[in-house]
């Protein structure tokens, strides 16, 4: 069972296909189909099929690309070697054949066999030489020998790819000095030797490999067998990682790390890796070595932090789909072990890296510990055969580390590291540091908000009025529980008995008996909600730790305290409770008059769990609506709503700065009045000095105005459009298409009808590919409904008030230009 | 006359800005006030304690006459304070009437974010607190739509004037609700109304029986108790946190002119048939129309 946990974890680890590009388009690149669908993953959802299928294609292709080519025949495998070796003619310096036509200009492509097939007699474009005279010194060689030259082509041409691809620049180098190598090697039928300032494995003793098998004796020891075994695994586990990690370029840690020493430090193991370990796993004509066998407690230390952060997200996230009892040791022990570990590393002196550490392990564990060592030769270099090991033989764990990033950002406390981020990617359009210290200190400022906006400010955030209360202590949150074994001391029974009163109070469709059933059962607990010493609302659910979710039983606000944000607030601590306690989903039953309440707090009529995961546990009540919601352990629910208002007042404020810098008043273009239809968008003067350019989305300093000129619709922007008039009082009557049975005469008088949902689906289908198609649809839906309707009635009314609401939303995000 | 935002705010600074040299006004004002008013306690210890020792008329009347000029003095910078006060008064009530003008426009321009519910209870709870105050002049008793004090016979309301109208939710039953007049149909003795929730978007055409304007004026308890319901009177009120008038019992009087009522709600659910005391604020609570309207 152990090692088909780790097989699983890895698989977990593998899932994600957002590596960064240098490490998926290596193993892409024998995949001529695919070689652009590998670059756009990047962007994609990492989970879903595409991601199964490239993970799985990886090492399985060149492999079958290597079985291939060694099932050509015997000239054509000549052919293709002729390529790649030395014209033997006397004094011809040529050392490769090339084709007399020229290829397609641009594309110096070196794979051979899409081209037209060449003959023995083709003269060699470089030397002139026919290509017979490339290949003499080929003809007495053994098939072996062959195939071996022919595993190394394929291995060059798939470096070249990766290499051309490359955005790193040191990480191109290395892929350049590698196909050098190789290409050398298939020149000379040598073997590859790799020399020179690097160094040779192992390059620090003990290996990370032993050291922490190290760690498991001299920590778990005294463990009984099966927890001892448990801990064994999760070692197994974190070192198979470990071999499959992908390292972050020391460019991108240059941006984390200050010390010089230490990164030059980690760019000289970086190199290592990618030469020794990394590029080896998909072209095997390179001595492939186990990361974790050959560096030691440098690497580690210095990659340990960044890669169990991602390692836990990644097990947060998976964690849906393993089963219940895998779930507990990733979740529970895997952090617990990791801990440990982490003591051991940074501590200056732990035994786990003595050289000579000796700890005997106890007979049944000295058994385990002999398993492993035969299976796997230990402490042999031992070398990766993709083949027949197709579990174990995916090489990315692509837990890389730029992506998370990038979409994080949302707790408080990594505002600022946002703004850095943001210059990490786009050096040019840079705001210093300093300045965007500035600018938090100045939205930050409870003063800040002046002018017309603090004098009519109506849209402050739902939960804003109780968060404020809580800080000054006039409302408390607390989770509360009734207990039949334990003592519960009689605040909590009174609360207890309060909320009974609130929820009895508050949905009088449930009998009290039924209440007390579950308030006062153990199993139920109950985020309470306390002001002035007693509950005036609360949330009771049900935790299914086995199922990873909770049921929300009762969720009620005393009904003079409502319209307060309270019920938001609660909702958000239950979200961050449950995420303190691992918990990352919530189901419930919702009534007609609750469904709109549990949507605002992002509940959806969608349920994203397996019904085999709830079904059975959670009560089921007659006429109400299951509704799930699916937590995101990397945000603080009860700061969302702050932490995404600052940013858009960063944003703002960034922008108003830029205006600052560019302003300046051209004079209206003349061009049209003279008859001119139609001006590229460059053209208008000024509009580059914003910071616009073509084809890229709107930059810091161009504003949405800026896209509007452009062909291609904002979706993003119709998508608000749509949205808010959807959300508009008077949008009703237009949310779905006419019923025929309501209106039976409707679609004789009407011959294009249109309604709101239609044009979601539209949108999301993508067939706006213009706003005019856009607006043309909503206008659409009003002139039918004056058509049909009479003036007098309410649906006439609702036509002409949205369709102002409309356009001045068009007007507002710059799409409205009539 | 378009009120825009940018034209509501520039008044509203207008005003806060005359407001803040009103307040700045009134303080030495009040100082003069502060010095007339203990010269004058000084005179009167003076003439008392001569009266008492002295019966020389010549001196007596002299001071006498002095009291007289300071009683005189004090008159007028007493009157000159309260005319600064209630300067600075109207300046409030004017920033109250702007931003609701402003409110109701944005509302019929129709280009406006449907108010939130919290953010329509906050509105409610603070058009309360700066309903304004009645501050009699001597003698005077609080006029109509005071506290208390119902509409005179022909009264009608103005559009914008805030009204529990009485409104037919189903065909059961009748809801006294929040609203706001849009205007009078003379024609047909009717008003046209809005529920105040916007998010219910109805508009009603109600028969004037069917519609109570809401005090316009707060009653100060110290001088004008007589314009506050009893204890013990059954009353509308609105429920806390609702749009929806309930009729309830008046449990406690306001103890000042910024304090709410607070009354106990007719409730079945409870068990003596009366929710738990409940603060419902001075414009909020109407009297009863016999008849209808019941809470149910």
């Amino acid at each position: 069972m152990s090692s088909q946990l780790v097989d699983e974890i890895a698989d977990i680890a593998m899932n994600n296909t957002e590596a960064d590009s240098s490490q998926t388009h290596s193993h892409e690149a024998t995949s001529s189909t695919n070689a652009e669908d590998a670059s756009s993953s990047n962007t994609a959802n990492p989970t879903g099929t595409e991601g199964q299928a490239s993970r799985q294609s990886n090492l399985q292709r060149i492999q079958q690309r290597k079985q291939q080519v060694y099932n050509w025949p015997h000239n054509k495998k000549l052919l293709k070697l002729a390529i790649y070796s030395a014209c033997q003619t006397p004094d011809c310096n040529c050392n490769g054949w090339k084709t007399p036509m020229p290829q397609q200009p641009g594309k110096n492509n070196p794979r051979a066999d899409n081209q037209p097939l060449a003959g023995f007699n083709d003269p060699c474009r470089n030397c002139s030489h026919i290509l017979e005279k490339h290949v003499t010194q080929l003809q007495g060689l053994q098939v072996t020998e062959i195939n071996r030259l022919l595993g190394a082509v394929v291995d060059v041409e798939n470096i070249f790819m990766s290499m051309h691809r490359e955005e790193d620049h040191n990480t191109k180098q290395v892929y350049y000095y590698l196909f050098k190598i190789l290409r050398k090697c298939i020149l000379t039928r040598s073997q590859p030797r790799i020399e020179g300032p690097l160094g040779q494995p192992p390059f620090e003793r003990p290996s990370i490999a032993k050291a922490i098998t190290n760690f498991v004796l001299y920590k778990f020891n005294s463990l009984p067998q099966r927890e001892w075994q448990t801990m064994y695994d999760l070692a197994k586990m974190f070192l198979h990682c470990f071999n499959h990690w992908n390292f972050e370029t020391p460019s991108v840690r240059k941006l984390q790390v200050s010390n010089p020493e230490d990164i030059s430090a980690y760019q000289i193991n970086y190199t290592r890796w990618l030469v020794f370990c990394h590029v080896p796993a998909f072209c095997d004509s390179l001595p492939h070595y186990e990361t974790s066998l050959v560096f030691g407690r440098t690497l580690l230390r210095a990659v340990f932090k960044s890669v169990c952060r991602q390692l836990m997200d990644k097990c947060h996230s998976e964690r849906d789909r393993m089963p219940p009892e895998k779930r507990v040791l990733v979740l529970t022990h895997f952090p617990r072990f990791l801990a440990l570990l982490e003591e051991e590393i940074f501590s200056v002196n732990s035994p786990i890296w003595d050289p000579d550490f000796k700890q005997i392990p106890p007979n049944h564990l000295q058994q385990i510990l002999d398993n492993k060592t035969t299976n796997r030769r230990g402490g042999e270099f031992e070398r990766v055969t993709t083949t027949g090991d197709s579990k174990d033989g995916f090489t990315t764990v692509t837990l890389s580390s730029g992506t998370i990033k990038q979409e994080g950002g949302k707790r408080a406390a990594e505002l600022s590291v946002g703004a850095k981020r943001r210059r990490a990617r786009s050096a040019d359009t840079d705001v210093s540091e300093r300045a965007v210290a500035e600018i938090v200190a100045t939205v930050c400022d409870p003063a800040y908000m002046c002018g017309p906006d603090a004098l009519f400010q109506m849209q402050a955030p739902r939960d804003e009025a109780a968060k404020l209360e809580e800080q000054r202590k006039l409302i408390e949150f607390h989770v509360i529980g009734n207990s039949l074994t334990g003592p519960v001391n009689k605040q909590t029974m009174l609360w207890l008995i309060g909320l009974h009163n609130v929820f009895s109070h508050q949905l009088p469709e449930m009998t009290k008996e039924y209440i007390s059933q579950l308030v006062f059962d153990p199993k139920h607990k109950t985020l309470a909600l306390i002001k002035e010493g007693r509950p005036i609302g609360g949330i009771c659910f049900r935790t299914f730790n086995s199922q990873g979710f909770s049921e929300i039983v009762f969720c009620a606000v005393t009904s003079n305290e409502q319209v307060k944000g309270y019920g938001t607030h609660l909702m958000n601590h239950l979200k961050d409770y449950h995420i303190r306690n691992n918990i990352l989903h919530f189901l419930t039953f919702a009534d007609e008059f609750a469904i709109g309440y549990f949507k605002k707090q992002g509940f959806s009529k969608d349920i994203k769990l397996p019904r085999a995961m709830y079904q059975g546990y959670i009560k089921d009540y007659e006429g109400a609506t299951l509704m799930h919601c699916e937590l995101n352990p990397r945000i603080v629910y009860t700061q969302f709503t702050a932490v995404i208002r600052t940013q858009k007042e960063i944003v703002k404020k960034l922008i108003d700065m830029r205006q600052k810098e560019v302003r300046k008043i051209y004079p209206g273009l003349t061009c049209f009045k003279e008859g001119v239809r139609s001006i590229p968008v460059e053209c208008i003067p000024g509009l580059r000095e914003t910071g616009w350019r073509a084809g890229a989305g709107p930059g810091i300093g161009a504003g949405p105005g800026a896209r509007a000129a452009d062909d291609e619709p904002d979706l993003a922007a119709l998508r608000t459009v749509l949205h808010t008039v959807k959300n508009h009082a008077a949008a009703w009557p237009f949310l779905k298409p006419v019923d025929k049975t309501d209106v039976p005469d409707y679609y004789d008088h009407i011959k294009y009808p249109m309604d709101l949902r239609t044009m979601g689906e539209r949108l999301k289908s993508r067939y706006y590919v213009s706003k005019r198609l856009f607006i043309a649809d909503m206008t659409r839906i009003f002139t039918n409904c004056r058509l049909y309707n009479s003036p007098d009635t309410d649906y006439y009314r609702c036509a002409n008030t949205l369709e102002k609401y409309f356009q001045t939303k068009m007007k507002e995000v710059g799409l409205w230009d009539k | 006359m378009p009120l825009t935002a940018d034209v509501a705010a520039q008044q509203v600074q207008e005003r806060l800005r005359s407001l803040h040299r009103l307040i700045y006004d009134i303080e030495p004002e009040r100082v003069r006030n502060e010095q007339c008013i203990e010269s004058i306690l000084r005179a009167e210890k003076a003439a008392e304690s001569t009266q008492s020792t002295d019966d020389s008329s010549g001196s007596s009347q002299q001071q006498i006459m002095q009291l007289k000029n300071l009683y005189k003095s004090g008159l007028t910078a007493a009157e000159q304070e309260e005319r600064l006060l209630r300067a600075a008064l109207s300046r409030i009530y004017e920033i109250r009437t702007i931003k609701n003008e402003r409110r109701i426009q944005a509302r019929h321009a129709g280009n406006k974010e449907t108010i939130g519910c919290g953010a329509l209870m906050k509105m409610l709870l603070s058009a309360a607190q700066t309903l304004p105050l009645h501050v009699g002049r001597v003698g005077e008793r609080a006029p109509a739509l005071c506290g208390a004090v119902p509409a005179d016979a022909g009264h009608v309301a103005r559009p914008g004037d805030a009204v529990a109208a009485l409104v037919r939710v189903s065909d059961k039953e009748e809801n006294w609700i929040l609203a706001e007049v849009v205007s009078w149909l003379p024609a047909q003795g009717k008003y046209e109304v809005d529920d105040i929730d916007e998010e219910q978007k109805n508009r009603h055409v109600l028969s004037k029986r069917r519609v109570v304007p809401l005090p316009l004026m707060r009653a100060d308890p110290r001088t004008d108790e007589h314009a506050l319901f009893p204890k013990g009177a059954v009353v509308m009120a609105l429920y806390p946190q609702t749009t929806c008038f309930y009729r309830a019992v008046v449990n406690r009087l306001p103890a000042s002119a910024a304090d709410p009522y607070e009354v106990l709600f007719e409730d079945s659910s409870y068990a003596d048939g009366y929710s738990p005391p409940e603060r419902v604020a001075q414009r909020y609570v109407i009297a009863i129309k016999e008849g209808k309207g019941r809470a149910t």
